[in-house]
């Protein structure tokens, strides 16, 4: 469990985060999002004692992180992709990460090929690919077996395979009970992995939420339909006070109805049904909404500034 | 994912023991390390080596008498260019890692921080140590090898302490380097300082003091108060303290550096 209480960093006069106070709990994978610049980052360094807050609190199983006595064995963190020397091998890098806490050098090699980076262990990490640093950093977070993992952008760089595993990985995390912040700017990305979101901008909380909830507060998201009685379809819904476009023949874009209520209503009626898809785009719709201020509000103090 | 086995609070404690190992890693597991303090131990020696043949030779041309002091001098006069290595090296201990990054690694790793520079300190220590001591050693028994029959001997009068004071120092100027790091945590501008406060200001103000300001003051920098480690008399051109208040005075400096780095460390964002 991390727990931010009425968190704030002022850098001079720029306010990074701003009374931010949110939990992330145990047994979930918790996305953390915003535009870029919102303050996600500096949250997270917070969280691991990177950056001191200005006032409030950031606290890992009921306390601060600095003051855990095996504090890898609490929470894993990346945070950027390249935080190793450049002429050490992988496996050296880890193993003197794992040093400090008199993790053995067995665990070193098990984390490496979680990773797939078992290969390459012996290689300076200079040489590494944006996606190989990335695995690396991945290595790091999970060398103390942690009840908590902070990702920054962990998907950053990989290719897809990579991308796939990370998913994979954080979902099998949060299933072992762990807690997962994730951060990402993308809604695409999160609405893949996450079950709870945090939504910040400008420093500031603007949801906490899950996907659900995020749908069901921008309404009822549209539902691709696609069906032979498109046409008998199209009446029925419209007077069942749905808003029904057609972009090609066959295929409707139904709002105001969810994707159960069509159905039912088809089935009544006995008409058949190819397709009946909810539409994800109402998500990302929902977030650009939610942070849309918040984008506006730094587009133009960059105007202004330049 | 795999687990890692606990058997109870306190298993994976982080302990100072602990991070000096991590440190000690750190230092052997890059092979530059290696390479920079050989590379710099084979030099110094060598310089001791020519500075021996000179002084034999001026012995034999009567310009020299022959004397432990002058011995001492002959054998340590490279030993200048030692010390800067190890003090760029402990340098680049700390500032390495801001410019990889690693620092951020370290410091989540070790979030209370400050083991983190006492751990490297005792690693520095530990490495540049027995080569100081080795170079130390060669560098005086190569230099009287070189002078010829006048050398002095290991058993001479105040030989033991000069050849301690000649490996202190770049000890001492490699944990200087590393407080300067701690402090400016960028490469160039802390190898800058280092080079300035050790070897450039000594040199201005030989030059731009008056003589009996020069003798009052110049005695205390750090590059001075360290020759007065490895020096047994003899006519020089600046006034140097007893080596008991010496290793004092390096001492201070080294203790001011680091705990600035430490201070630092301690209150700055990572």
């Amino acid at each position: 469990m991390i727990e931010i209480q009425e968190l704030t960093k002022r850098y001079g006069t720029t306010v990074a985060v701003d009374g931010l106070s949110f939990a992330v709990r145990p047994g979930h994978v918790t996305g953390f999002l915003g535009p870029n610049g919102a303050g996600k980052s500096t949250t997270m360094r917070m969280i691991v004692g990177l950056d001191h807050p200005t006032a409030g609190t950031a606290t890992v199983a009921g306390r601060p992180y600095r003051e855990h006595a095996a504090p890898l064995r609490q929470v894993g963190a990346l945070l950027e992709a390249k935080t190793f020397h450049k002429a050490r091998s992988a496996r050296d890098h880890l193993l003197a990460l794992a040093q400090t806490h008199g993790i053995p050098v067995t665990r070193v090699d098990v984390v490496l090929a979680m990773v797939g980076l078992e290969e390459v262990g012996r290689r300076r990490a200079g040489g590494f690919s944006l996606g190989m640093a990335q695995r690396l950093g991945i290595a790091a977070a999970l060398l103390g077996d942690p009840a908590a993992v902070v990702l920054d952008e962990p998907v950053n760089g990989l290719d897809p395979d990579g991308v796939l595993w990370v998913r994979g990985l954080l979902k099998s995390l949060a299933a072992q009970g762990r807690t997962v912040l994730v951060s990402s700017h993308l809604m695409s990305e999160m609405a893949l992995t996450a079950d709870r979101l945090v939504i910040i901008g400008r420093g500031r909380l603007l949801a906490d939420t899950s996907i659900g909830e995020l749908i069901a507060r921008a309404g009822v998201g549209s539902v691709l339909v696609r069906s032979p009685h498109a046409t008998d379809l199209r009446d029925l819904l419209v007077g069942e006070g749905a808003t029904v476009t057609s972009a090609e023949p066959g295929t409707l874009q139904v709002d105001g109805l969810t994707a159960e209520a069509i159905a039912g209503l088809a089935v009544d009626r006995g008409l058949a049904v190819h397709e009946l898809t909810p539409q994800r785009a109402s998500l990302e719709q929902a977030y650009m909404q939610l942070t849309r201020d918040a984008v506006q509000y730094r587009d133009q103090e960059r105007v202004m500034s330049s | 994912m795999t687990t890692l086995a606990d058997h109870g609070p306190g298993e994976y404690r982080v302990t100072m023991r602990r991070v000096v190992r991590s440190e000690w890693t750190k230092l052997r597991s890059v092979r530059s390390t290696w390479i920079v303090l050989a590379a710099a131990a084979l030099l110094t020696v060598g310089l001791a080596a020519a500075f021996g043949y000179g002084y034999g030779q001026q012995i034999h041309s009567g310009a020299v008498q022959p004397s432990t002091a002058e011995a001492a001098k002959a054998a340590f006069l490279g030993l200048d260019l030692f010390a800067l290595v190890t003090g760029v090296f402990g340098v680049m201990r700390m500032t390495g890692e801001y410019g990889s990054g690693l620092i951020r690694a370290s410091l989540v790793a070790v979030p209370r921080r400050l083991p983190v520079l006492w751990a490297k300190a005792l690693a520095l220590a530990a490495v540049t140590a027995p080569v100081a001591v080795a170079v130390s050693v060669a560098s005086f028994l190569i230099s009287q090898a070189f002078a010829g029959s006048h050398g002095a001997g290991l058993g001479d009068p105040g030989v033991p302490r000069a050849i301690l004071g000649a490996a202190a120092y770049p000890v001492a100027a490699g944990l200087l380097g590393l407080g300067i790091g701690a402090i400016l945590r960028h490469t160039a501008a802390a190898i800058t300082v280092f080079v300035a406060t050790l070897m450039v200001i000594t040199a201005v103000l030989e030059a731009a003091l008056s003589q009996p300001v020069q003798d009052a003051v110049v005695k205390y920098l750090p590059v001075v108060a360290a020759q007065a480690l490895y020096n047994l008399g003899g006519a020089g051109p600046v006034k140097l303290l007893a080596p008991g208040v010496a290793a004092v005075v390096l001492a201070g400096y080294v203790t001011v550096l680091l705990a600035g780095g430490a201070a630092l460390l301690q209150r700055r964002d990572g």
